[in-house]
C-alpha cells in the first residue's frame, strides 16, 4: 500500500504555481507567473534585485498568501500543508531568524525531532569544516554564520525538496564549491528537487538542470541550460543592415555607431534567422551571464 | 584516467556536457588516453568539479555512442578499442574544424583575400 502511494506521489510536482500575483503597497512584484518543477530536476532561478525572486519563493512554500493564484507543494496547497509535507522539505532564506535563542548544538538537536531522517554524522561534521561554533547562541553569530548554520540544517534533514534562497552569499568560494557538490549529487543520486535562486550565474551553470528567468516579475524564459546555450545567441548588424533585422528578437539594443545587437533564437531546423548571413553581420555565442545581461538591461 | 583530467568552464558558451566529450576526443586522438583505460565515474567527475551528474551522463552517452567509449562489465566505462583504419583523415580533419570556421571568420573581419591566408598556412604547415 505504501509503495503504491509512494508510485503516484512522485509524478506530482514537487512544486507547482499559477497565475500568480502579488503586490506591495501598490508596486507590482509578480504579474502573473505559471512554474512547476519536476521530481530531480534542479531549477536556478534567476533575476536582478528586486525581480520578484525571494517572493516567488515564498508564494510556492506558502509563507505568504498571494492577492492571485495557487500554488501547491507535493499536490497539497502551499498555504495549509500537512505535517507530513513539510518533513519532505527544507527552505533556507536569505537571512535565517528562526531560533537565534538556541547554539547551533541545540537547533539540530531540537530540529532533527522532526525529520525522520536527519543525518547527525553530516550536520556534526560540516559544522567543523564550515568553521561554526556549535555552543554558542545563533542570534550572536554573524549573518554569513547564520546562513551557514541554516544550510547545514536543511541538507542534514535529507529533504526530498530543497529551496535555497541566495545561499552563495554568505560563502567563499570553497564552501560554496562545496555546496554546489551536495546539491549535484543529492540531485544526481536521491533525486532530489532544488529549486535556487542566485545571481552568481556560473553557480547555476554548474548544477543547474534548468533556468528561469526571472524580470519585474514575470518569466521571461525557462529553458534547460544546455540547450539555452545552444539556442540562444547575439546577432550584431551594421547600422546599414539594421532594417534587415528580424522582428522577433528577445532584446534589441541600437549603438551609438547606428548597429544593432540582438538576442536571437535558432528555428525549428536549428538555424539563425536570414540576417545572420547577411554580409558584415556576426553571430557571437554567448554564456548564460551575458544572455542574462542582455535580457535583462 | 583521474576527474581531475578534465576541465570544465561552466561560463564559456559552450554546454558542459559538449566541453568533455571533445577533451575526451582529444585526449584519445592524441594518445593520452588508450584503449581500455577506465573513465572515472560519474559521481566522481561530477563531485570533482561540482556539477550535475546528468550531465556528466549525457557526456558519457554521447562519447558512447560515438564509438570513443565502452561500457565494459563490472568496469564501468573504458576507453573503446579504436578501428585505427576508420579514424584517419576525415575523422581529424574533423576534429579540426571549429579552428577552422574561427580562422576564417577573423579572416573576413580583417578583409583579407584567401591567397595570402592559405600561402601563410602552407608556410606553416610545411615547416
Amino acid at each position: 500500500m505504501n509503495a503504491v502511494l509512494r508510485e503516484t506521489e512522485s509524478t506530482v510536482a514537487p512544486l507547482a504555481v499559477s497565475g500568480l500575483v502579488h503586490c506591495y503597497e501598490g508596486s507590482n512584484v509578480l504579474t502573473g507567473v505559471d512554474l512547476a518543477l519536476e521530481p530531480g530536476s534542479v531549477l536556478g532561478l534567476i533575476g536582478r534585485n528586486g525581480a520578484g525572486k525571494s517572493t516567488l519563493i515564498r508564494i510556492m512554500l506558502g509563507l505568504l498568501q498571494p492577492l492571485a493564484g495557487e500554488a501547491f507543494v507535493f499536490g497539497e496547497p502551499a498555504l495549509k500543508l500537512s505535517d507530513a509535507a513539510k518533513a519532505r522539505i527544507a527552505y533556507v532564506p536569505q537571512q535565517p531568524e528562526a531560533l537565534a535563542w538556541l547554539t547551533a548544538q541545540q537547533m539540530f538537536d531540537f530540529i532533527g525531532r522532526f525529520y525522520p531522517r536527519w543525518d547527525v554524522a553530516f550536520a556534526k561534521r560540516m559544522l567543523e569544516r564550515w568553521q561554526i561554533p556549535p555552543n554558542k547562541l545563533l542570534a550572536k553569530l554573524s549573518p554569513g554564520e547564520r546562513q551557514r548554520v541554516d544550510l547545514i540544517r536543511a541538507l542534514a534533514s535529507q529533504p526530498e525538496l530543497l529551496v535555497l534562497d541566495e545561499p552563495a552569499a554568505a560563502l567563499d568560494p570553497v564552501a560554496r564549491r562545496e555546496l554546489l557538490r551536495e546539491v549535484a549529487l543529492r540531485a544526481g543520486e536521491s533525486g532530489t528537487t532544488v529549486l535556487f535562486s542566485t545571481h552568481i550565474v556560473s553557480d547555476l551553470e554548474r548544477v543547474a538542470s534548468e533556468i528561469a528567468f526571472m524580470h519585474q516579475g514575470k518569466l521571461l524564459m525557462r529553458c534547460s541550460v544546455d540547450e539555452t546555450k545552444e539556442r540562444y545567441a547575439r546577432l550584431w548588424l551594421p547600422g546599414k543592415m539594421s532594417a534587415a533585422a528580424p522582428m522577433n528578437s528577445l532584446s534589441r539594443r541600437r549603438h551609438d555607431d547606428g548597429s544593432l545587437s540582438l538576442v536571437v533564437e535558432r528555428d525549428a531546423h536549428g538555424q539563425w534567422p536570414e540576417a545572420a548571413n547577411l554580409p558584415g553581420a556576426r553571430v557571437d555565442a554567448l554564456g548564460l551571464e551575458d544572455l542574462f545581461v542582455e535580457i535583462a538591461e | 584516467m583521474d576527474a581531475s583530467l578534465l576541465t570544465v568552464q561552466p561560463t564559456a558558451p559552450e554546454p558542459i556536457y559538449r566541453q568533455i566529450v571533445e577533451q575526451l576526443r582529444r585526449l584519445i586522438a592524441g594518445g593520452q588516453l588508450v584503449a581500455g583505460d577506465p573513465l572515472p565515474s560519474v559521481r566522481d567527475v561530477a563531485g570533482f568539479h561540482a556539477i550535475n551528474p546528468m550531465t556528466v551522463s549525457r557526456a558519457y552517452g554521447i562519447a558512447e555512442s560515438e564509438g570513443l567509449l565502452e561500457r565494459q562489465r563490472g568496469k564501468g566505462m573504458v576507453v573503446a578499442v579504436t578501428r585505427k583504419a576508420t579514424q584517419t583523415e576525415s575523422h581529424r580533419l574533423a576534429l579540426l574544424e571549429p579552428q577552422l570556421q574561427a580562422l576564417v571568420r577573423h579572416t573576413r573581419e580583417l578583409e583579407l583575400p584567401a591567397e595570402p591566408v592559405l600561402r601563410r598556412l602552407t608556410k606553416l604547415l610545411g615547416e
